[in-house]
């Protein structure tokens, strides 16, 4: 039946082999583009960081970008190479089996060239913590510094203080307004989203003045408190998003099964929305981790200085000195969000914008 | 087990009414079913029972007792979704397991009775399989062992099968039908299928926009409907409805004139199961316009002076062929009052037209 319709369009028989062979040609120079597109378009990004990378491990004082060079030296051809195994290897076990050994030469080759120039010395700041007085005297931009370990402890006070109210507020506000009928329901989510467009440098003023009444200009609360009514409009939507998911039979029948109202949010509602808590709780912490504009603003005292500003003000005052260390103390600023994204990434990755809908 | 009795019920959300005011009654250990299109209150009528919507007028009884402010869990009442609404994060066992969670039940009594409940509906190989790794039937089986685990007072099932193939239905219909016997828990089964109700259930609730149509046994549904809406609502291929008026004992429409008895008089319909007409007798002229085989019997098109008839006739080879012309006769017929939908009782065509 198939053949005949086919016949009555094309005259002769198609040659299948050549076919194939130009499909999968195509496939492969599509491949190809991709991966091309993919690494161009991450170049700019990479690059950067790759560079703060090496240099915190091995820069000395005085700009040198060698040990930069070497290493794209090595990872460029260890790349390309990589992109060769996965082109021409079909086999899945033999292109593991060959990838690994590409990583095992490619760390083996970077020990080697690379090994001689690394050393710790731009990690100091780490241990001595009145590095910054020591390289440049009391009279820079920063005044006396505190020790890293400060600015750390308050950075991730804020962080995590900040992430826990925002899960929990936005948690409780997103199941009450995905199951509640109320009264100036609609226009409230309305509000939300329009309170989200507004850029936070807006509103610098008013806040630092409200801070001031309120007592707490120069506190962490105050700078929590900031930051949690910015990011709790979108938190609460998505929240809203994920609850509307989950079927309301699921705590109806909850509810029958003889558990209360707050039984069936906490054992049946919950565990559904948990990849839900989980990216907002990643993207409040980073949030707080990151504050910048607001420690800037609303903090003063020295014991208050969160990572950022401690970044902000050691570039500043040490940069011509000693940028490597700066470079360093960019790493150790970015360690936590690595370290996070690498922790949740696998749950995030499960998320479906299916889950956010009106 | 208890006597579940609704006086005077209704729900009603702003404008819309789902449930008028309603009055019944289900003995102890009776299996009733409601039947009734989309949308016509049954899942509305059976929240309330299990406590999950506040009627808006009327009392719930069970075995006397009101218990229209007894919040949902203290009801002990089993219910099975029609979604099933099992946990997904949670094991088949757990899920059985969460009803005796809130009952104070030691802890291997409660694993034996979950275990109990499972080899009841045969998941007893699924306990440490989460529900998404269950086919369509095992998960209404799940619901079903999590809704009799605490042994209910009162059993409700919405639309229970409405997922699984016909077999698989079959299957469970009995299965359901066996338990509750043997249980002899009360239950009410809602469905939109009519097999279901009739071949399930002692009583069958016909309802329609909210109020009850007719209480009755399958027979009582299908022979004496008390209405049009029942008539057609039962039975597969529906009802021939044939309009026409009765005047001085005779059933007029279009040209034709048929004897009537009873007490009809006005606009009426008259009702023609399709298996009530005969091919072949009798002098009423039809022609075959279509027919649908399906195995045992055959379902004929016809066209008459009544206007676009299908009747059924039992036989694996259907003895007219399309655009025969042939006599058909009416064995049974039902006369309804146009108006009010009524059933004219004791009205009907003189036997053998
Ligand atoms: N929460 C609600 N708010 C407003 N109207 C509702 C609500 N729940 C149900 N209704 C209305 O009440 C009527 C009856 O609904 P119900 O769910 O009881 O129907 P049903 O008989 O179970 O239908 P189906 O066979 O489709 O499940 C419908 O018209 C529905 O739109
Ligand atoms: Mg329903």
């Amino acid at each position: 039946m198939e053949t005949r319709a086919f016949a009555s369009t094309s005259p002769q028989r198609p040659d299948w082999q050549a076919l194939a062979d130009k499909a999968r040609s195509r496939r492969r120079a599509t491949n190809a583009f991709l991966y091309t597109v993919l690494i161009l378009g991450s170049l700019p990004i990479v690059v950067p960081y790759l560079w703060l990378f090496t240099v915190a491990f091995s820069g000395r004082a005085g700009a040198s970008t060698t040990v930069l060079w070497l290493t794209l030296a090595i990872l460029m051809p260890a790349l390309l190479g990589w992109l060769g195994l996965r082109a021409s290897i079909e086999d899945p076990r033999r292109l593991r089996h060959a990838e690994w050994l590409l990583a095992a030469a490619t760390l083996a080759a970077l020990a080697a060239v690379t090994g001689p120039h690394l050393h710790a010395d731009n990690w100091r700041f780490l241990w001595i913590s009145d590095i910054a007085n020591r390289l440049k005297g009391e009279t820079g931009t920063g005044g006396r510094y505190p020790s890293v370990w400060t600015a750390f402890g308050n950075s991730l006070f804020i962080a995590l203080v900040q992430m826990t109210l925002v899960v929990a507020v936005s948690t409780f506000a997103g199941y009450y307004l995905s199951r509640f009928e109320f009264r100036g329901r609609a226009s409230y989510l309305r509000g939300l989203l329009i309170l989200h467009a507004f850029p936070a440098m807006t509103l610098i003023i008013p806040i630092f003045l409200l801070t001031y009444w309120v007592g707490l200009l120069d506190t962490l609360t105050g700078v929590i408190l900031v930051v949690v009514a910015l990011e709790l409009p979108f938190a609460i939507f998505v929240m809203k998003g994920f609850f509307d998911a989950v079927p309301w039979d699921i705590e109806m029948s909850g509810m029958v099964d003889g558990a209360s109202r707050r039984q069936a949010f906490f054992m049946l509602l919950l565990p559904q929305v948990k990849v839900g808590m989980l990216a907002v709780a990643v993207f409040a912490f980073l949030r707080g981790w990151e504050e910048y504009v607001f420690v800037r603003t609303l903090l003063f005292q020295k014991s208050n200085w969160t990572m950022s500003l401690y970044l902000f003000f050691m570039s500043e005052d040490v940069m011509g000195t000693d940028y490597a260390m700066v470079s360093a103390i960019g790493v150790f600023y970015v360690l936590p969000s690595i370290v996070l994204y690498a922790l949740s990434q696998k749950y995030l990755t499960q998320m479906t914008i299916g889950g956010i809908k009106g | 087990m208890s006597r579940i009795e609704l006086r005077q019920v209704s729900k009603r959300w702003g404008d819309v009414t789902a449930v008028e005011p309603t009055d019944l009654v289900i003995e102890d250990g009776e299996f009733v079913a409601i039947l009734g299109p989309s949308g016509c209150g049954k899942s509305t009528t059976l929240f309330m029972l299990a406590g999950i919507y506040v009627p808006s007028e009327g009392e719930i009884r069970f075995d006397k007792a009101v218990v229209n402010e007894v919040e949902a869990r203290d009801r002990n009442v089993g219910i099975v979704f029609q979604s099933y609404a099992l946990y997904p994060h949670m094991t088949v066992r757990d899920n059985i397991l969460f009803p005796l969670r809130f009952k104070k039940i030691p802890q291997h009594e409660a694993q034996f009775r979950a275990t109990a409940a499972a080899a009841l509906v045969r998941v007893e190989e699924l306990l440490e399989r989460k529900p998404g790794q269950l086919s369509g039937g095992q998960q209404q089986r799940v619901a079903l062992a999590r809704a009799l685990v605490k042994e209910p007072q009162l059993l409700l099932l919405d639309e229970p099968l409405s997922n699984l193939d016909a077999s698989l239905r079959m299957t469970m219909r009995s299965e359901i039908r066996a338990l509750q016997r043997k249980l002899g828990v009360t239950t009410i089964l809602v469905t939109h299928d009519q097999i279901e109700a009739t071949t399930m259930a002692d009583r069958v609730i016909c309802m329609s926009k909210g109020r009850i149509e007719q209480i009755g046994s399958a027979d009582d549904l299908y022979h004496r409907p008390d209405s049009l809406f029942v008539a057609s609502f039962i039975g597969s291929p529906p009802i021939n409805r044939i309009e026409g008026r009765a005047e001085g004992g005779r059933f007029l429409a279009g040209t034709i004139a048929l004897p009537l008895r009873g007490a009809a008089a006005g606009d009426v319909v008259l009702g023609v199961r399709p298996e009530a007409l005969r091919l072949g007798e009798g002098d009423l002229s039809a022609m075959v316009t279509d027919i649908e085989p399906h195995g045992r019997e055959a379902i004929y098109h016809l066209t008459t002076p009544l206007g676009e008839l299908r009747a059924l006739e039992a036989g694996a080879t259907p003895r007219f062929a399309v655009g025969a012309r042939l006599p058909v006769a009416i064995a049974s017929s039902l006369v309804f009052d146009r108006i009010s939908g009524r059933r004219v009782a004791g009205a009907t065509l003189e036997a053998g037209i």
